[in-house]
């Protein structure tokens, strides 16, 4: 088991690395830097020239771009990951808190879209081709079907403006519940789909029929024998989902206000400030690997029929 | 279910079946013929063929010139002359509406034509090849995923500049993975298969087994992944005119329009409910088809 | 839309909507709230330049100067001012007593802290780039500092009436180190309390505060306990928390202000002074070198459509090279020499100039189609102007293809020669923006050179005397207009609704608000 997660950690390593290098090479392509983009609208170049040196070799912007690889590389490893340009102040500490509230957000849309699209998958793989089966995978399609900007207000308009059951501008954890509704809708559609069909694949193996044969009642079966298999396959499919939740959930976290990486992220493009880009790409990309391998990790150890060692 | 290889979980989110080879059963005509009986699939169908008509067909039938600005009679609610009222610029909304379907047609065919095409490319070759190309382009495979995706589209756009086309190869990229994990896996499957190995016994080339035997074989899935990733591509491009970075203006893009309009929520609700519906609608009815395909062509379900 | 909330659906989440709903708990504290559409990068008041800093500044600092409302430079935490013969030293005098938050006194010390602060390439300050002229800060005596420029600079005065020249004390940098961005201490109405990340900020009243300036109502601490910024930037989020009560005020876009207008629970704030300009501007390349084809769409370009399609007419059209907010601005100027809407005369000029309409409604001349590429930068603002010019061409027979792309894109695309006109939007406090964007070679490289103009803007640039320089300010714009440099468009109100009982929300001649005199009408 060790030498399995050693062997998956030293494979993550030049995938890391490469993405990083893909980072800072496409930085050296990008026509902008921070200090152009700080001034939008403001300040001309000719106006500021000194000025704005002084702002690139502060921040080692003046340098190319396989020396500020270099230098990257060897000060993350020292646990530095530089200054922001725009926020003036070390990106970890800006970092930190936002992927705490990515997670936070991530998370409870997790545990939502499976509350939901779990049980919704079961019923509908219990009742195959049934007008139940077919309404519960129509209602599940309803969250992947509108842009998430556009879903997200429909929320704030219903429940925050029209009901009134939450504020519009929360505090603690209720300014969570919107947006990760929103994304938890959205995470429900796959996560029902694969629920739905790994239990209409279970429900015809034989020890199930076997099962059925001895006079089982149809719930205990879906409960004791049907549901452990149809879990295993919905865990490695929210590994998958995860890397890309944390990414993805930008638009959400516009919207709703809620700080995570992915608002910073978009913003950090917008501002060329290529340290917060970095650290968000380096944290995302560990993110998304590191959720991979918890979850084969996980499945291997409830499903022991799996072998390490290809 | 087994783990099909220690890196690699399952090929997509959609698609954590195993593929299955070889169906023998069925044929074009007898799937087409269960695809007529699907309800989903009839909705979704007759949806998009809809949305084809009217982007055939949309100079005869749009009232209205669809760039013609109007600024006097901006936001109109719906009347007799402009059926679903008027934009933020005074621009009929049905017409705009009618020649948005060929950006949707032209976003979903583009992107998809990308994503597949590169994808199938890959993960056939690293299905089908050795293990040390199978490795590098795995580890390829895995620094596209592990690229935020939307971080991924925007540097794109940074550097090839915004436009309709950067937005929708951008998409086109994002989507290579998930097409080239499915048919990677589907290859890996078939190659173990009995009669492949029969065929390779007698003398078959590699290239004979992966044109006539492994390619075959991945149609099926191929086609349920279509149609539930070409929506997904069409909300991401949407998603980037939310940044101003996806068509450009004055094209009656939906989802630009949608976004362009979003602030009037409150005051001209029909300007922003439009567009919202209708890419509701289109979305909705692909991946209608694509649950009424996945019912037809998805051998667990048979 | 029901604004009442339904008892039956909601009596199961009473309990949980009480303890979230802050309207309840605000009984005793004087409190109010207002948006900010992203969060403060930092609150160092010389290490940012951008406008919500400065928004968030504004309750923290007081500055030297104020501009009163003519435009007019008046003593606030200054004294007095001087300038030398020469014109390149500015001497200020403080008044006596201000006390920083931290209790510490203001005074030139600190004032030369905050100018060096500025000037020290190892801090590499933003705002540098906005005072490049700037060269040293001396101490005169213990209340009194001089500013010692490299040229004379006379947009200066303006400069340092705006938030980044708030001072900040000089003890508590020393102590914060690099974290003083997040614990700033000026000499303002409020002090900064907290700031949750992201979320909001809340500033408490400043007890020993007194206010200088004759203008204001209150002389003494604000009258509010409280003030909670908090971070909206979604539009409909930020309508709809007004909606419910839970914003004092919101500086909304235009779309969203004729649906409140109506409503008599709201007020109406509109900022006139407001120191943005739209422009379109031209590449200089062929055929756009000829001012035949620069004049004829500056005639063809419908302002008033603009105002309003991009700004349901919170705005007002444009005909001077110069925002309508600026000291200096005279509409007089653009009556004269401006380019007022008149199609005919554009496609008259243009047929003058040998450009032949084509079967396509395409004009051609020497067998080259008047099809033209036209960037902006990407905002819905923008896209709805794109719209509208890209229609008053095609009516006059030029075909104009646009693209927009976000600020980082457009403005170093510019640089390149692959486009004919640009659609730009400038903020800026003083006409020294004319010599930032037009002196030749102007800003984006294009513009041929021009004794002439370069001798009139470079006396916009450093003639101090008011009166003297409002000569060249006139005889900038005129010259800039006579050239057809520039398309002007329209200058848009900054529109804010307030809840209909905050009193004395009003914006002084730099667009700020005197924070210690607002106050809802029941406290």
């Amino acid at each position: 088991m060790t030498r399995y997660i050693l062997r998956r950690l030293l494979i993550a390593l030049p995938v890391v690395l490469g993405v990083l290098l893909v980072t800072f090479m496409i930085q050296a392509v990008i026509p902008t830097d921070a200090v152009t983009a700080m001034y939008e609208g403001q300040v001309t170049e000719d106006e500021a020239e000194e000025a704005i040196a002084a702002i690139r070799e502060r921040f080692g912007l003046d340098q190319p771009w396989y020396v500020q690889f270099g230098r990257y590389v060897t000060h993350v490893m020292q646990g530095d990951f530089g200054e922001s340009v725009r926020l003036r102040r070390p990106v970890a500490e800006e970092i930190g808190y936002r992927f705490v509230n990515t997670l936070q957000l991530t998370g409870a849309a997790l545990l939502i879209g499976i509350l939901i699209g779990v049980p919704m998958g079961i019923l509908s793989a219990a009742r195959k081709d049934t007008w139940l089966d077919v309404g519960a995978m129509t209602v599940g399609l309803l969250g992947i079907s509108m842009p998430a900007f556009f879903f997200g207000l429909l929320l704030i308009l219903v429940f925050a403006v029209w009901l009134q059951w939450i504020p519009v501008v929360p505090r603690g954890g209720a300014a969570l519940l919107l947006p990760a509704l929103t994304l938890g809708l959205i995470e429900a559609a796959p996560l029902s789909r694969i629920a739905r069909s790994a239990m209409i694949e279970i429900l015809r193996r034989d020890h199930i029929r076997a099962a059925r044969s001895r006079g089982m009642s149809e719930l205990s079966v879906i409960m004791r024998h049907a549901l452990p298999g149809t879990l295993l396959a919905v865990m490695t499919v929210i590994g998958l989902q995860f890397g890309n939740l944390l990414g993805g959930a930008f638009i959400i976290e516009v919207i709703f206000g809620w700080r995570g990486i992915g608002e910073l992220g978009v913003k950090a493009i917008q501002w060329r400030d290529f340290a917060l880009t970095q650290a968000i790409i380096l944290i995302s990309a560990g993110a998304h690997i590191g959720a991979n391998l918890v979850v084969d990790v996980l499945y291997a150890w409830v499903d022991p029929r799996v072998d390490y060692e290809t | 279910m087994s783990l099909p290889d220690g890196a690699t979980p399952p090929p997509d989110t959609f698609q954590a079946e195993e593929p299955v080879v070889a169906r023998r059963r069925g044929g074009f005509r007898w799937a087409l013929g269960r695809l007529l009986r699907n309800p989903s699939a009839r909705i979704g169908g007759g949806v998009v063929i809809l949305i084809l008509l009217c982007a055939a067909f949309a100079p005869w039938i749009a009232p209205h010139d669809p760039m013609a600005v109007d600024t006097l009679n901006r936001l109109q609610p719906p009347s007799a002359a402009n059926w679903l009222g008027t934009d933020e610029v005074g621009r009929d909304i049905v017409s705009r509406l009618i020649y948005g379907t060929r950006y949707f047609l032209l976003i979903c065919l583009t992107a998809a034509s990308i994503s597949a095409g590169v994808g199938i490319v890959l993960g056939l070759i690293a299905g089908a090849g050795a293990p040390w190309v199978d490795a590098i382009i795995m580890r390829f495979i895995d620094m596209l995923l592990a690229f935020p995706y939307i971080l991924l589209v925007l540097a794109i756009v940074a550097i090839l500049g915004p436009s309709l086309w950067t937005a929708m190869a951008a998409v086109g990229v994002a989507g290579i993975p998930g097409y080239a994990r499915l048919i990677r896996s589907v290859a890996l499957t078939v190659k173990r298969e009995e009669y492949v190995e029969a065929a390779r016994a007698l003398g078959a080339s590699e290239t004979q087994i992966i044109v006539g035997t492994v390619l075959p074989n991945t149609i099926s899935p191929l086609i349920v992944y279509l149609s539930y990733a070409t929506p997904i591509a069409a909300l991401s491009a949407a998603a980037l005119s939310f940044l101003g970075l996806g068509a450009q203006p004055p094209a009656p893009e939906w989802g630009a329009m949608l976004v362009n309009s979003r602030s009037f929520l409150f005051t001209a609700w029909w300007a922003v409910a439009a567009p919202g519906l209708v890419i509701f609608i289109a979305i909705f009815a692909m991946n209608l088809l694509g649950n009424g395909l996945r019912d037809v062509l998805d051998p667990h379900d048979a | 839309m029901p604004t009442r909330r339904s008892l039956v659906v909601s009596s199961a989440l009473v309990p949980l909507s009480l303890s979230m709903r802050p309207r309840e708990a605000r009984a005793a504290l004087k409190e109010l709230r207002y948006r900010l559409i992203e969060d403060p990068e930092s609150l160092h008041s010389g290490q940012s330049v951008s406008l919500t800093v400065s928004t968030c500044l504004n309750f923290l600092h007081d500055r030297l100067i104020y501009l009163d409302n003519t435009g007019k430079p008046q003593p606030w935490l200054a004294e007095s001012w001087s300038f030398s013969d020469d014109s390149r030293q500015i001497t200020f005098k403080l008044r006596p007593g201000t006390k920083f938050h931290d209790g510490t006194d203001l005074d030139a010390a600190a004032a030369k802290f905050h100018f060096d602060s500025i000037l020290d390439p190892k801090l590499a300050s933003p705002l540098r780039g906005t005072i490049s002229a700037l060269e040293s800060c001396d101490l005169v005596d213990p209340m009194t500092f001089r500013l010692n420029f490299s040229r004379p600079f006379a947009a200066a005065m303006i400069l340092f009436a705006a938030s980044a020249y708030g001072f900040n004390s000089p003890t508590a940098v020393q102590k914060a180190g690099r974290q003083y961005g997040r614990r700033p201490v000026g000499t303002g109405p409020y002090m900064l309390k907290s700031w949750s990340a992201g979320t909001e900020l809340v500033l408490v009243r400043n007890p020993r505060y007194r206010q200088l300036r004759p203008d204001a109502v209150n002389k003494g601490a604000p009258y509010a306990d409280q003030i909670t910024l908090t971070v909206l930037p979604e539009e409909g989020v930020a309508f709809s928390a007004l909606q419910t009560g839970e914003l004092s005020a919101a500086e909304l876009q235009t779309d969203t202000v004729d649906r409140l207008r109506r409503d008599p629970r709201f007020a109406v704030v509109t900022d006139e002074k407001a120191k943005n300009f739209m422009f379109l501007e031209f590449s200089w390349r062929s055929p756009f070198d000829d001012r035949a084809m620069r004049d004829a769409v500056s005639h063809a370009i419908d302002r008033e459509a603009i105002v309003r399609a991009s700004y349901s007419g919170y705005g007002t059209i444009n005909l001077n090279p110069l925002s309508s907010g600026i000291p200096g601005y005279d509409p007089s100027i653009g009556a004269t020499h401006g380019t007022p809407y008149d199609a005919a005369k554009a496609a008259a000029l243009l047929d003058q100039a040998g450009w032949k309409m084509g079967p396509a409604g395409v004009r051609a001349k020497d067998g080259k189609e008047a099809k033209f590429v036209l960037r902006s930068y990407a905002s819905p603002v923008t896209d709805r102007a794109l719209a509208v010019m890209q229609s008053n061409l095609a009516a006059i027979g030029v075909q104009v293809s646009v693209s927009t792309a976000d600020w980082g894109t457009f403005y170093p695309s510019l640089l390149r020669d692959d486009w004919d006109m640009a659609l730009n939007r400038w903020t800026y406090n003083d006409p020294q923006v004319m010599v930032n964007l037009f002196r030749p070679p102007g800003h984006r490289r294009k513009l041929p050179a021009d004794a002439e103009l370069t001798r009139i803007l470079s006396g916009v640039e450093s003639t101090l005397d008011p009166a003297e320089r409002q000569k060249y300010v006139v005889e900038a714009q005129q010259a800039i207009l006579e050239r057809r440099l520039l398309v002007p468009i329209l200058t848009n109100h900054a529109i804010t609704i307030t809840q209909a009982g905050l009193q004395n929300y009003t914006f002084d001649y730099l667009n700020q608000i005197l924070h210690g005199d607002v106050r809802m009408s029941d406290w």
